[in-house]
């Protein structure tokens, strides 16, 4: 029996269905539950959180997590299924140190709001960047310009005018 | 005495952020109390041309995420690929795989050493790691035409087989390294000022690196001993003798150290490969996903396809790169591109632990113990 499938016997309500990723372990969460499954996770001892993936199906969003044990050699991979209208989840930080950054930049890419994260701003792109380029409905066609204002901070405008030397 | 609380600018154009990488530092005097680091000034949005290639041309766009060693990130897009599809690949073109990641670990130590050294202040081993890594990149460009970005393995294979007198230059330049590693160390392990400078500073604990999500060398720095070419092996590793490098004590030191070993571990899996390596194709002849009605005469689609779908699905596949643990999740909608391309970096989840480690501690332990995390910005950036 593999790790999934041992979420799945003691915690039947929470996992709505359990599979592969391939060749990993996967179970699928009730987002609500997210948080208190990870923390049973971490007690199995999945003690490295590896990745953070969000990924736009147009009519929903997925989140998968995939996890480590150094001590068990063993994957594990949580998916959590996600409505396309404010998707938004528990963090992780509080288990995991690393989810900050993850989160973070799922946040910043693909616009899934991570609800109890201390710091959830953009990481790669600049603040005040419109959308998030990683949706499927992202406008790859509008210009944004960044420049260094006065503090340092960036600044982001749709108006390259002033920058630019071509008409 | 009370003083005033200083907010710091470091970079983003700074000799020892390796790139452009901004630090906010809020100083107390000359300590620092708080450090933010800012990022994304590299940022090209790899993940989203990704979604805009087909499989075999993103190749070329894993070459420019971490520059110093692009084999392993040619490869592990191109394992996650294969495992996708269910590519086979012939055993000669495992081996020279491997043998082209090992030589790029060494290459990336080398460059590790030199940076490392140079931004402590000492100028002379930049021009030594600088000297030998030059003998590494001319094999990389006679096997392959180019120096630093090689798009060289893809999915079925590598792209060309060993040119002739590879392996004789190879072994040329092995025999030369093993030396080499020998005077590094004694020039610099033993150094006074160095020891100062590198000894308990940037320390972290085995338990907290895990949590900040370090991988690779900087991991092992901290006494966990971990290595995926070990604990999920892939490609011809599990056949392969090699220990794995450790030091228990965490600080920026016994992450220099274990750079050190794993430098004279790869030329041992170099010299096992370079004896070994057996004849056969370096490329599969797998006629993936070609109808047979199609026409093409077999002698010109001898080789893998350009264009090919694999099935519908999703995959997570990470390998041991010379800084940490490279993963892509590549998932497939069962079209000529990918659906979506996740890179998980090493240098992005190891820069994590960065603020915790220098928070009480002065600018040029900041600068000792990033170096020692070893980050390239095109990987932290992507």
């Amino acid at each position: 029996m593999n790790a999934a499938e041992e979420l799945k016997q003691s915690f039947p309500e929470s996992v709505t269905g359990v599979g592969l990723q391939t060749n990993k372990p996967l179970a699928v969460i009730k987002k609500e539950d997210l948080l208190m499954i990870a923390g049973k996770v971490k007690e199995m001892g999945f003690d490295n959180l590896s990745v953070v993936t969000g990924i736009d199906y147009v009519d929903h969003f997925e989140v998968i997590y995939n996890f480590f044990s150094y001590n068990n050699k063993q994957n594990l991979a949580l998916k959590v299924i996600l409505e396309r209208e404010n998707p938004a989840v528990d963090s992780l930080f509080s288990l995991y140190k690393v989810a900050d950054w993850l989160e973070r930049e799922t946040y910043d890419l693909v616009g899934i709001r991570f609800s109890g994260h201390p710091n959830l701003v953009r990481i790669l792109l600049p603040d005040g960047w419109e959308g998030h380029p990683l949706r499927k409905d992202y406008d790859m066609n509008k210009e944004q310009w960044v420049t260094i204002g006065e503090d340092g901070e960036d600044i982001v405008s749709t108006d390259g005018s002033g920058i630019l030397r071509r008409k | 005495m009370e003083t005033e609380q200083l907010l710091l600018n470091m970079g983003p154009v700074h000799p020892s952020t390796h790139g452009v990488l901004r630090f906010k530092l809020r100083m107390d005097g000359e300590i620092i109390r708080d450090c933010q680091v800012v990022m994304g000034y590299l940022h090209r949005g790899t993940e989203k041309l990704g979604e805009m290639k087909t499989y075999l041309q993103f190749v070329p766009y894993t070459d420019r995420l971490d520059y110093i060693a692009a084999m392993p990130n040619n490869y592990a897009y191109v394992k996650a690929v294969e495992e996708l599809a269910g590519i086979e690949v012939p055993e000669r073109a495992e081996f020279i795989r491997v043998l082209c990641m090992e030589l790029n670990r060494v290459v990336n130590h080398l460059v590790f050493l030199g940076s490392l050294l140079l931004d402590l202040g000492a100028s002379t081993p930049i021009m030594y790691g600088f000297r030998e890594r030059e003998k590494a990149l001319q094999l990389f460009e006679m096997l392959c035409g180019a120096r630093m970005t090689f798009n060289y393995i893809k999915p079925g294979g590598v792209r060309e087989d060993l040119p002739e007198g590879f392996i004789p230059k190879l072994n040329e330049f092995m025999k030369d390294m093993e030396k080499r590693v020998d005077d590094y160390e004694q020039l610099i392990n033993g150094n006074e000022i160095f020891l100062l400078r590198m000894k308990n500073i940037g320390v972290i604990s085995a338990e907290e690196a895990v949590n900040y999500g370090m991988t690779g060398p900087s991991l092992r720095g901290s006494g966990v001993k971990y290595d995926i070419r070990r604990l999920e092996p892939y490609s011809i590793y599990p056949d392969l003798d090699f220990k794995v490098c450790s030091y228990p004590e965490g600080d920026s030191y016994a992450r220099y150290m274990v750079r050190i070993d794993e430098m004279r571990e790869s030329l041992h899996i170099l010299r096992q490969v370079a004896d070994n390596m057996p004849p056969g194709k370096a490329a599969t002849t797998q006629r993936y996903g070609i109808a047979p009605e199609t026409g093409i005469p077999s002698s010109v689609m001898s080789y893998f396809p350009r264009i090919f779908t694999p099935p519908p699905g999703e995959v997570y596949s990470r390998i041991e790169a010379p800084k940490g643990e490279l993963g892509f999740y590549v998932v497939s909608d069962g079209t000529t591109k990918p659906y979506r391309i996740k890179i998980r970096s090493p240098s992005f989840c190891n820069l994590v632990a960065i603020p915790s480690m220098i928070v009480g501690l002065k600018i040029p332990d900041l600068i000792a113990a990033f170096g020692t995390i070893d980050v390239v910005l095109g990987d932290v950036d992507r």
